[in-house]
C-alpha cells in the first residue's frame, strides 16, 4: 500500500529481549519453530494448565524476523483457595519465526483458548498456525490488504485527493470584517451571492 | 467441546436439517457494545455460536508504538473505557520496571493508585451491574450504580481532570497530589456505600426472576475455565481463586487486609454474586488506605527530572526545570532496552501488557493481555446446548468490554 508517512525509524537494539537478563518473575526460554510443539505438549503436561497469552513482534532487521510470544501459567484445575494457588510460576517462551517461512503450528489442541489469539497473529503479523481450525481475519475485515502490526506497515493509509473548496468558502473571496454599516450578516450574505454568481458564470 | 472446522459467515443462511443460521448483532442492545453472533439454533437451542468481533478495532497498538511513552498511556486507557485507571495503573508499571524505578515509587503515589485502581473497580462493576440488570428487565438497577458510579467519576475529575479518562496515573508516581476537597468526598463516598449495596442487593440478589433466568446459566467447570483462559471474578466464581493482587502483589496489596470472594457453583448467578462481593472487598481496601492517606504525607511522583517533568510552579523559578520540562515535553523520556510482562487485575481479569523497548524514546510493542477477550471467547463453549435468551445472560456474567476486546 502506497504511504504518505515513513515508517518509524528502528531504534540501536535489534533484539532487546536478549540485552539485559529477566526482571519480571516469569522464566524465560526461547525454541524454534520445529521443537515449538514438542515443547508445548511436554509443559502442559508438566502442569502450565493455562495459556494466558500469545503475542507477536517484528524485528525487520533481525534474523529471525518475528518473535511469536507465549504466556504460560501453571494453574490449578480444581477448585482452591488463595493459599493453595499461591503464586503460580510464569513461563515465557519465546519462539523466532524468519521471514522466509512464516507459519507455526498451533496450539488450539492443547489450548482452546489459542483460538483468537492465533487468529490475531495472523489478521495483525501474517504468520499462519498450520492446524488452526479456523485461519481467517478477526480484527481487520476479511478482504483487507497487508498486516498492519508488522514494523514496514504504514501508520497512514495515502492521501486522499480533496474535493475542489467552492470559491465562497474560501478565505480569500470573503471579507468577514464588520463593514461601515455595522451589519456583519448582510454583508457577508451579499459576498456569498456575489461569489455564487460567479461560480455559475464560470 | 470443540472448534469446528466450517466457519459460520453471514452468506450461510441455512444448514441442513433444521439448523439456520442467525446473526445476532453487531448492534443489539444486550451484546454490550459491537458485538456480532453467528448462532446456529436449532428452533430456539443454539447448536454453535461464534462471535465475530473487530467491529471497534482502532488500532491500539499500533499507534502506541507510534507515540512517546508518556502519550502511549493515553492510549492504552482507552482500551478498557469502563476502568481507565487499571489500564493506566499496569502500563505504568511495566515501563517503571523496565525503566528499573520501580522501588523508588513514593508510598503516597502507591496509596493514591491503589485508592484510583479500587474505585474504578466498584465504578465498572456497576456499569456491569446497571447494564446486565437492563438484560434482565430490572431496569431501576441501573439509576442505583449509575448515581454511585457518578460520584467515583467526579472523584476523578477532580482529581485527574477527566470523567472518562483521566490521565491520572503516570510513569513515575500520579499527577500531582489529590486537591482540596477530595478526602470529602471520599468520606461521603465511603458512608453512602454499604446503604447502597444493601438497596441493591435487595433488589437483585434475592429476586426470583433473576435467579431463574442466571442459576445454572452458563456454567463453567474449573477445568474447562482454565482451557478457555478465563480469569477475574469469572475464575473465582468456578472456584479458583486467583487474583493477581494476591499472586502477584503490586503497589503494597500484600498489606492490605482484603478476601478473594470465590463461588464454586460457576453459573452467572455465582458470577453475579462474585462481583458483588468483590465490590464490597474494594470499599474494604478503600477504607484501609483511607486511613493510610490521611497519615502518609511527601510527594506523589518520583523526583527524577528525566522521567517525570518537574512541578509547573519550578518552571519560573528555574532554568534546569524549564529545560527538563521542555525535554520532556518534546521528545519523551528513553526506556533501556528489553522486554518486561507485567499483570494486574482489572475488573474483568488477569490485564498484562507485554512491552519491549528498544532503547528509544517511544514503546518498541505495546502487547496487551486482554482479559475480555479471553472472557469472550469462552462463549464458544458455553452457549451450545442453550437458548438465546440465556446467550443474553452468559455475555452479561462474562461482562466484555469491547475497547479492549477489539482494541
Amino acid at each position: 500500500m502506497p504511504s504518505t508517512q515513513s515508517p518509524p525509524l528502528l531504534g540501536g537494539a535489534i533484539d532487546p529481549t536478549a540485552v539485559r537478563p529477566p526482571i519480571d518473575d516469569a522464566l524465560i526460554e526461547r525454541i524454534e519453530p520445529a521443537q515449538l510443539h514438542a515443547r508445548l505438549v511436554q509443559l502442559k503436561s508438566e502442569g502450565y494448565t493455562m495459556l494466558l497469552d500469545v503475542g507477536a513482534v517484528d524485528y525487520p532487521q533481525r534474523a529471525p524476523r518475528f518473535d511469536v510470544v507465549y504466556h504460560l501459567l501453571k494453574m490449578p484445575v480444581r477448585k482452591s483457595s488463595v493459599k493453595e494457588v499461591g503464586s503460580p510460576q510464569r513461563l515465557r517462551l519465546l519462539c523466532g519465526v524468519p521471514a522466509e517461512k512464516t507459519s507455526l503450528p498451533t496450539a488450539t489442541d492443547l489450548w482452546l483458548s489459542a483460538d483468537w489469539a492465533e487468529r490475531e497473529i495472523f489478521d495483525l503479523f501474517g504468520i499462519t498456525f498450520d492446524g488452526h481450525p479456523d485461519m481467517r481475519r478477526i480484527q481487520m475485515p476479511n478482504d483487507w490488504e497487508g498486516y498492519p502490526l508488522r514494523k514496514d506497515y504504514p501508520l497512514r493509509g495515502p492521501a486522499r485527493e480533496r474535493s475542489p473548496r467552492p470559491s465562497f468558502a474560501l478565505k480569500s473571496n470573503v471579507n468577514a470584517g464588520t463593514p461601515p454599516s455595522g451589519r456583519t450578516l448582510e454583508a457577508l450574505q451579499a459576498q456569498i451571492a456575489k461569489a455564487r454568481a460567479e461560480d455559475g458564470k464560470a | 467441546m470443540s472448534i469446528s472446522a466450517t466457519p459460520l459467515t453471514p452468506e450461510v443462511v441455512s444448514k441442513d436439517g433444521n439448523a439456520m443460521v442467525l446473526s445476532m448483532g453487531p448492534q443489539h442492545p444486550s451484546t454490550h457494545g459491537v458485538l456480532q453472533i453467528m448462532l446456529e439454533i436449532e428452533g430456539e437451542n443454539i447448536v454453535k455460536a461464534e462471535p465475530e468481533i473487530g467491529y471497534l478495532h482502532t488500532g491500539i497498538e499500533k499507534n502506541a508504538e507510534n507515540q512517546f511513552w508518556s502519550t502511549a498511556q493515553t492510549n492504552v486507557e482507552r482500551m478498557d473505557y469502563l476502568a481507565p485507571s487499571n489500564n493506566a495503573l499496569c502500563y505504568a508499571l511495566a515501563v517503571e520496571k523496565l525503566l528499573g524505578i520501580t522501588n523508588d515509587i513514593p508510598e503516597r503515589a502507591s496509596l493514591i493508585r491503589v485508592l484510583n485502581s479500587e474505585l474504578t473497580r466498584i465504578a465498572s462493576h456497576c456499569v456491569w451491574l446497571g447494564t446486565g440488570g437492563i438484560d434482565l428487565g430490572a431496569l431501576s438497577v441501573f439509576f442505583y450504580t449509575f448515581d454511585l458510579r457518578e460520584n467515583i467519576l467526579d472523584m476523578q475529575e477532580a482529581a485527574g481532570g477527566a470523567r472518562m479518562h483521566p490521565n491520572y496515573i503516570r510513569v513515575g508516581g500520579v499527577n500531582g497530589d489529590l486537591p482540596d476537597g477530595y478526602m470529602d468526598r471520599l468520606n461521603a463516598f465511603i458512608e453512602k456505600f454499604p446503604g447502597r449495596m444493601r438497596d441493591l442487593r435487595a433488589l437483585l440478589q434475592a429476586n426470583p426472576i433473576l435467579q431463574d433466568r442466571m442459576i445454572d446459566v452458563g456454567i463453567m467447570t474449573p477445568e474447562e475455565a482454565v482451557q478457555w483462559n478465563i480469569t477475574g471474578p469469572s475464575l473465582r466464581a468456578s472456584g479458583i481463586a486467583y487474583d493477581v493482587r494476591k499472586a502477584y502483589p503490586y503497589c503494597g496489596f500484600e498489606t492490605y487486609d482484603f478476601d478473594v470472594p470465590t463461588r464454586e457453583e460457576g453459573d452467572s448467578y455465582a458470577r453475579f454474586l462474585v462481583r458483588l462481593d468483590e465490590m464490597e472487598e474494594s470499599h474494604r481496601i478503600i477504607k484501609q488506605v483511607r486511613d493510610r492517606l490521611q497519615k502518609t504525607h511527601g510527594p506523589v511522583a518520583i523526583d527524577n527530572a528525566k522521567v517525570v517533568a518537574p512541578p509547573k510552579e519550578t518552571i519560573a523559578l528555574s532554568m534546569e526545570a524549564l529545560i527538563h520540562h521542555f525535554k520532556i515535553m518534546t521528545e519523551g523520556f528513553r526506556v533501556p532496552p528489553g522486554d518486561v510482562y507485567q499483570a494486574t487485575e482489572s475488573p474483568r481479569g488477569e490485564l498484562a501488557y507485554y512491552i519491549v523497548s528498544d532503547g528509544g524514546n517511544r514503546p518498541y510493542r505495546i502487547r496487551t493481555r486482554p482479559p475480555s477477550m479471553y472472557n469472550l471467547q469462552a462463549l464458544k463453549g458455553m452457549g451450545p446446548g442453550n437458548l438465546i435468551a440465556d446467550l443474553v445472560v452468559m455475555i452479561g456474567s462474562l461482562d466484555p468490554v469491547f475497547g479492549e476486546v477489539d482494541r
